[in-house]
């Protein structure tokens, strides 16, 4: 890890609207959350906080809206430092949104909820009230304004706790993780409304891309302590640094094309390769499902009709909106959920007794991995279900060296699992998991809350497993690099089961199934464009017309000449080489000043229309 | 003085003492979760953006009724019920439930699911009481093939009956207090009426929440039950449940600091905004009168007629 930069260069503020000087943060239990931190905010700051797991973001965020008080230093909001009266009235302009809705949304209804923050503002009961429906239309709930927060959606209960936030009408409006859990069209709505915020916008977020489309400015926290402070653009371009901070998303930006389309058999321009498609013509299905149905016990049907087979060896992935019965899917999968209909596994019908025996071969990652995490040590984590199945001391021990090698966590056994980072509880589920040895590995939303660190590691580890793969994401990028097939689930059915790349190129099935990724794929060809610009020496040919002479006829026209000269221009690197070639080039549309005077060929004209080649 | 009265009965006609009443309550739970289940399976979705409360309330009393007056009032009648020593009369309260029922047009499926949570402390006093009550002068008692020490004292199943039917007409009549005004309304109420403020804040937030730790306990279940967890009688089985258990409390401990910063970030200092205005009408107090007046009456008719 390199050192932080010397004096951070702050922008030239009047009269900052935020100011930590010199801030420390200690935890009650000993652990230094900040270190010397100096931060200034300006009011219509759009700023991207980001740094790895347990760099501080949160603690700091809470620190500007006085959830907490500094150890040392101060931190001053409108040129005041934000403690007692001022911090209760000045709190009221500063919206803070929480990375998990339910902490936010405490009202018996919608509409309570939203106008709790305008009755604490001193509004009148129907002034409030009328504040808050302004807001619910804002964020399109209106019309769910008296349901009860526990009966919405994730998306619709993010939705909420924005608006509880909007309709205060906040000057800084500071957001931790906006998007994590979001379908990629609950993302694009959130990010729409977010543009329309005129104030200023702290966010934390590991989705540099989301960032990208937000914020202007990155402040990147590392162990405590501000390590950069400058714009988005530079943080997105400088590849080196975003690797030092565990934030370099840009695996996900190489284009690799279908990883798994074995037709076109394209290797893998990233360092993952996942093993190739099996034969599925013949043989039985290791997971079979005919007509399967399945209803809630308060009536609402999650699953119509189900159809599927999967065989040894597939990698599959489930996409759809939130809501579309992936889960409820993955649940009658584990046994856990008896629908209506034929469900065969390894060809054998699961009736009730065998259901409850399911476990022995399928195994599952959940979305949020706290929910399989219980033991107190990791060692205890891994051999519970080894002990389920009855294993050997020996043996147990034995898969759990493995579990943990495979996982990259080895020495951690005696570690407490809830003091894990996010990255490595989530890395420990899978060991948990892959350690019983499973048939059928299903996966929900694996990159859910992870670092781009974490996320590149998951998938290095996930691309080198040898089982078969049920992967449930909104995630693109892990969809196409992890599997060769892909169901799309809506409101319950599988509305179609086709290859991965030709999902990921039928810009129908995206409309329909409500999940855009225009603006991820915008961004990301703007971030790659701005890593892969910089300099370089070689020859290369111009197509230009300038004023020259023959002779004695002085004309303009177009003409090509080659000659080498310093050059700055975008390009795609294969992977992160630093030392490359660049075969000569044709033409570059360039500015060539001083050209004129150099000493130069006129050849005949050549009036070919070829263009930059090199993108 | 009376003598007991001995029946004599065969032996195998026990079980059926035990077992029909059993059958039949097993039955009727079954019917009534049945009805319950189809009564509150989604149909067509409701209008959420008026008050769920709105069409009632044009119509019923309870909905107008001033939430202290009600609470008040619904609270010194089921002591009312409570102090009824008649079956009679007893069965006369769940027959006025039934009317406040009727009029304050309460969800069905909602009343049946309260009736459902008190079976198991009625049947037990059915089941049990007719042969552990102790036998008094006058009884009529059913000796099954001489065994006196297990007779069927018909007074205990009186008795259980009259307890079972005030439990009934009680918890008919939470419908009533608890569906006719919001929830955080009937709690601005209590604490109107003089409960802590904070016990108010607790309930309301206790109810939002209950929702989100069930679905936390049912997503840590699962994970147990993927990786093979099976109840058995051993100690293993004990870790794992002690485990879960402290697993669920650390989870809720941190988002009750969660939620409880994300309501000092939003201007809570101590106090939720009040819901509504309270206000005491004459016709509040008439209501009140009225009902209680019925409840004096039962008690009469408990105690005079009988």
């Amino acid at each position: 890890m390199h050192e932080p930069l010397g004096p951070i260069q702050q922008p030239a503020l009047d009269a900052p609207l935020f100011s930590m000087r010199r801030v420390f943060y200690r935890y009650p239990d000993d652990t230094q959350a900040l270190s010397c931190i100096d931060l200034d905010v300006a009011c219509g700051d759009r700023i991207a906080l980001v740094g790895q797991n347990g760099s501080g973001k949160t603690t700091l965020i809470k620190q500007l809206c006085g959830l907490l008080m500094p150890t040392a230093g101060e931190v001053l909001y409108k040129g005041e430092q934000l403690k007692e009266e001022h911090l209760y009235r000045n709190r009221l302009e500063i919206g803070l949104l929480f990375q998990d809705p339910d902490d936010q949304l405490f009202g018996h209804t919608l509409l309570d909820d939203t106008a709790f923050g305008p009755r604490h503002q001193g509004l009148s009961r129907e002034d409030a009230k009328q504040v808050a429906r302004q807001a619910l239309q804002r964020v399109s709930l209106l019309d769910m304004a008296y349901k009860a927060p526990h009966n919405l959606s994730f998306g619709q209960k993010k939705r909420a706790a924005l608006a509880g936030l909007l309709a205060m009408q906040p000057n800084v409006l500071i957001l931790d993780e906006p998007t994590s859990n979001l379908d990629p069209h609950q993302e694009e709505v959130f990010l729409s409304l977010l543009r329309d915020f005129s104030g200023t916008l702290i966010c934390i977020s590991h989705d540099l891309i989301f960032l990208y489309e937000l914020c202007d400015r990155a402040v990147v926290l590392d162990h405590g302590r501000i390590h950069h402070d400058y714009t988005l653009r530079e943080l997105v371009s400088q590849r080196q640094s975003l690797r030092e901070h565990g934030l370099d998303f840009s695996f996900r930006l190489v284009h690799s094309g279908s990883s798994c389309d074995q037709n076109k058999s394209k290797p893998l321009d990233g360092p993952h390769r996942i093993p190739t498609l099996p034969d599925v013509s013949e043989g039985k299905s290791l997971v079979f499902l005919r007509d399967y149905h399945y209803r809630y016990p308060d009536g609402t049907h999650a699953l119509h009709g189900i159809n599927l087979s999967i065989h040894d060896g597939e990698r599959i992935s489930i996409v759809g909106e939130n809501g579309a019965g992936k889960t409820t899917l993955l649940s009658c999968l584990l046994g856990l959920r008896q629908g209506l209909g034929e469900f065969r596994f390894a060809g054998r019908l699961m009736t009730r007794r065998w259901r409850k025996t399911l476990w022995r071969q399928v195994g599952m990652v959940f979305q949020d991995c706290a929910d399989q995490l219980f033991c107190p040590s990791v060692r205890e984590e891994i051999t519970f279900g080894l002990h389920q199945l009855g294993n050997s001391r020996d043996e147990s021990s034995k898969r759990l060296t493995q579990a943990l090698s495979m996982v990259r966590l080895e020495g951690f056994e005696e570690r407490v699992p809830l003091h894990l980072s996010g990255g490595e509880r989530k890395r420990l589920a899978l060991a948990c998991v892959l350690a019983m040895k499973p048939k059928l590995l299903i996966l929900d939303e694996p990159t859910a809350g992870l670092d781009p660190q974490g996320e590149e590691m998951l998938l290095g580890i996930l691309c080198n497993l040898n089982v078969t793969l049920l992967i449930v994401s909104h995630d693109m990028f892990f969809v196409k690099e992890l599997t060769h097939r892909t169901l799309v689930m809506h409101k319950g059915r599988i509305l179609e089961d086709m290859p991965t790349h030709a999902f990921l190129e039928d810009e129908r099935l995206g409309n329909l199934n409500e999940l855009s990724y225009t603006y991820r794929q915008r961004s990301s060809s703007a971030i790659l464009t701005m890593q892969h610009k910089h300099e370089h020496r070689h020859l290369h040919h111009h197509l230009h017309t300038h004023r020259h002479r023959h002779g004695e006829v002085e004309h303009n026209h177009f003409h090509e000449h080659v000659h080498e000269h310093i050059h700055r221009f975008t390009h795609i690197h294969p992977m992160d080489e630093k030392n490359h070639d660049h075969i000569p080039r044709r033409y570059h549309d360039h500015d060539h000043p001083g050209h004129e005077s150099e000493d130069h060929d006129h050849d005949p004209p050549e009036h070919e229309n070829e263009t930059d080649d090199h993108q | 003085m009376a003598d007991v009265i001995n029946i004599q009965m065969p032996l195998w006609q026990l079980p059926l003492f035990i077992l029909i009443p059993v059958a039949v309550l097993a039955a009727g739970v079954v019917w009534l979760r049945r009805i319950a289940h189809n009564r509150s399976s989604p149909g067509e979705d409701r209008d959420w953006s008026v008050p769920p409360l709105t069409d009632a309330a044009g119509v019923s009393l309870f909905h107008r009724w001033d939430v202290r007056c009600k609470i008040v009032t619904i609270l010194v009648y089921s002591f009312v019920i409570a102090s009824l020593s008649h079956l009679a009369s007893a069965l006369a309260a769940i027959g006025i439930s039934l009317l406040i029922l009727v009029i304050t047009r309460a969800s069905f499926a909602k009343v049946v699911l309260r009736l459902l949570a008190i079976t198991g402390f009625v049947s037990m006093f059915l089941v049990v009481m007719p042969f552990s009550a102790p036998i008094h002068n006058g009884d009529t008692v059913l000796v099954f093939n001489g065994m006196n020490w297990l007779g069927f004292n018909l007074r205990g199943l009186r008795l259980a009956a009259t307890i079972a039917a005030k439990a009934v007409a009680i918890a008919l009549l939470m419908e009533p207090l608890l569906s006719t005004a919001p929830l955080p309304v009937t709690l601005h109420g209590l604490s109107r009426l003089g409960a802590p403020e904070m016990v108010g804040q607790m309930v309301l937030l206790s109810y939002r929440y209950l929702h989100v730790f069930r679905h936390e306990a049912r997503r840590m279940s699962f994970g147990m039950q993927v990786r093979g967890f099976r109840k058995r009688m051993d100690l293993e089985t004990l870790r794992a449940v002690g485990n879960f258990i402290g697993m669920l409390f650390v989870r809720s401990f941190e988002r009750t600091e969660r939620v409880f910063d994300a309501m000092q970030a939003r201007g809570y200092r101590g106090r939720f905004p009040e819901p509504v205005e309270l206000c005491l009408r004459t016709k509040d107090l008439l209501l009140a009168a009225a009902w209680l007046a019925a409840g004096a009456a039962l008690i009469a008719y408990d105690r005079i007629a009988w």
